[in-house]
């Protein structure tokens, strides 16, 4: 399997209903095997008899799923980047030091986890909104590995995890949403309000250490006991994004029309940043791109795709840029990287 | 009421990290803490899970008879030892199961299936014997009963031409 980057970009909304406001859908399942302890209280053979069983029901004949088995020992430190930045492994996985190891789809978009704070997270995130279609794909990875093995299972509170956080069903679902509109009018604590009300929790799209970037933020379930997957998925569906989707075009369609000359200057100090600058940093590249997708959407900006915009959100994260550039490169060296492929695919 | 640290707002998010010895508290109101890009939901997850001391009380030393782990050391991590520690420690865990599920306490998802080729129930046999036979060479003869009669059941459970 060759490991692509530049392939399927999780954040490519461009065709998807809903796509100006939802980037991205993941679901995410955790899952313990019966008979051996949690992840934290496994001795280093413990660990060892987990991936083996994982890596045998993971690379067993099945076609259709094409699964990549990898020890993360054997995995060298840029792609390791890189997969964080795509949400592939979580960065705890990265730095892991006992036995672990990931299961990866060849289209960079479904993964398993093996001996990550439970032994087993089944992931996939697609662009736009698919939260049905994810909810499917991780579906299909469970079934594959009950079928083999027993999983940690109570009739109450359903399956074990290592977090009382994750009972029941294991399950989270989350979307990555781009609210540049309801900051600008000032709204954004409604759509805090209505996350409280529906039992779910929002986070900003964040580097390391900075604040959230490029009005991104993510909003998965905050509880996974005492609902159906099916409604935790509908939640976010159904309750959460028709009302918010609605209101962040609105706040939109505002700012065009009441504040026109503002929404102007911004977009186009954004562009003119991007397609001269020779040094970026992530936050200043991610939120000038922010912008220049409102002004996009808003039909500010004809000559720029939105979705070279989209991709540009996830290539230019470190691991990204060292898998392209060579990994040697230091910060410095990344942010004329940075600089230079931006002004290469906003070129005038 | 606390107030923000960066306006007079009040304060919605609170954070407590402790390096060096150093407590760096962090108030933030609804504003800031979006921009923060703090996690923000109805359950305050590190509020719950990292100050247990009211919701776990009494004996600490109480320990999981699979996997070893106290009540001590969960207070500190946050996280169970193994799937038995849910039975074990069900009294202390009630409370806070409850509140970071919402009130949630029975699980209306799916089941798994039963899994057809059950690699695990001969590794649980194995991991059982490896600790039948400590027992036996530690001479801690009463914990050798109990893993005895667990083999035994499990034995019973399986197909009845193995072992
Ligand atoms: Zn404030
Ligand atoms: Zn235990």
């Amino acid at each position: 399997m060759k490991i692509d980057p530049d392939y399927n970009c999780p954040f490519n909304s461009d065709h998807t209903p809903f796509g100006d406001v939802v980037l991205s859908s993941r679901a995410r399942l955790a899952r313990n095997l019966e008979g051996f302890p949690f992840v934290n209280r496994s001795t280093t053979s413990d660990c060892i008899e987990v991936t083996s069983l994982l890596s045998q029901i993971c690379t067993k004949n099945n076609s259709n799923l094409q699964l990549k088995w990898i020890e993360m020992d054997e995995l060298d430190s840029v792609t390791t980047e890189m997969f964080v930045e795509r949400h592939l492994i979580s960065s705890s996985l990265a730095h892991a030091i006992h036995p672990c190891a990931i299961a990866v789809g060849p289209e960079l978009s479904r993964s398993v986890m093996v001996n990550e704070e439970d032994h087993i997270r089944i992931q996939s995130i697609r662009p736009g909104l698919q939260l049905t279609d994810v909810r499917d794909d991780v579906h299909q990875l469970d079934l594959l590995v009950e079928e083999i093995i027993s999983y940690a299972f109570d009739d109450q509170l359903g399956f074990l995890t290592a977090c009382p956080t994750n009972l029941g069903t294991g399950a989270r679902f989350s979307v990555m949403v781009h609210l540049p509109g309801l900051r600008l009018v000032k709204d954004l604590e409604r759509v805090r309000r209505a996350c409280e009300g529906m039992s779910l929790a929002i986070r900003g799209y964040r580097g390391e250490g900075s604040g959230t970037m490029a009005d991104l933020y993510q909003v998965s379930n905050q509880i996974t006991l005492g609902n159906t997957e099916e409604q935790l998925c509908n939640i976010l569906s159904e309750d959460f994004l028709p009302p918010v989707i609605e209101w962040e075009r609105k706040a939109r369609m505002t700012i065009a029309k009441e504040q026109s000359q503002r929404l102007d200057d911004q977009t186009f100090r954004s562009l003119g940043l991007l397609q001269n600058a020779r040094i970026l940093t992530p936050e200043e590249a991610m939120n000038n791109l922010g912008n220049i997708r409102l002004g996009i959407s808003l039909d500010r900006i004809d000559t720029i795709e939105i979705s070279t915009v989209n991709q540009l959100l996830i290539e230019i994260h470190p691991g990204h840029l060292r898998w392209k550039y060579g990994k040697e490169l230091d910060d410095d060296e990344l942010n004329t990287r940075r600089a230079d492929l931006i002004r290469e695919k906003l070129g005038q | 009421m606390t107030s923000c640290d960066h306006c007079d707002k009040p304060a919605i998010y609170h954070d407590v990290r402790i390096a060096n010895g150093v407590h760096n508290t962090t108030h933030l109101c609804a504003e800031h803490a979006m921009e923060a890009g703090v996690s923000l939901g109805p359950i305050d997850l590190s509020v719950v899970l990292h100050s247990t001391e009211n919701a776990i009380s009494g004996d600490i030393s109480k320990a999981c008879p699979d996997c070893g782990m106290t009540v001590a050391q969960y207070k500190k991590t946050s996280l169970l030892g193994c799937p038995s520690c849910y039975q074990t420690f069900s009294d202390e865990l009630n409370s806070i199961i409850t509140q970071v599920q919402n009130n949630n306490t029975q699980h209306i998802g799916r089941a798994p299936a039963q899994a057809s080729v059950d690699l695990t129930r001969h590794l649980q046999i194995r991991r059982l014997l490896k600790k039948l036979e400590s027992a036996v060479s530690q001479e801690e003869y009463e914990q050798a009963a109990i893993l005895r009669d667990k083999l035994r059941e499990l034995h019973t459970s399986g197909e009845p031409n193995e072992n």
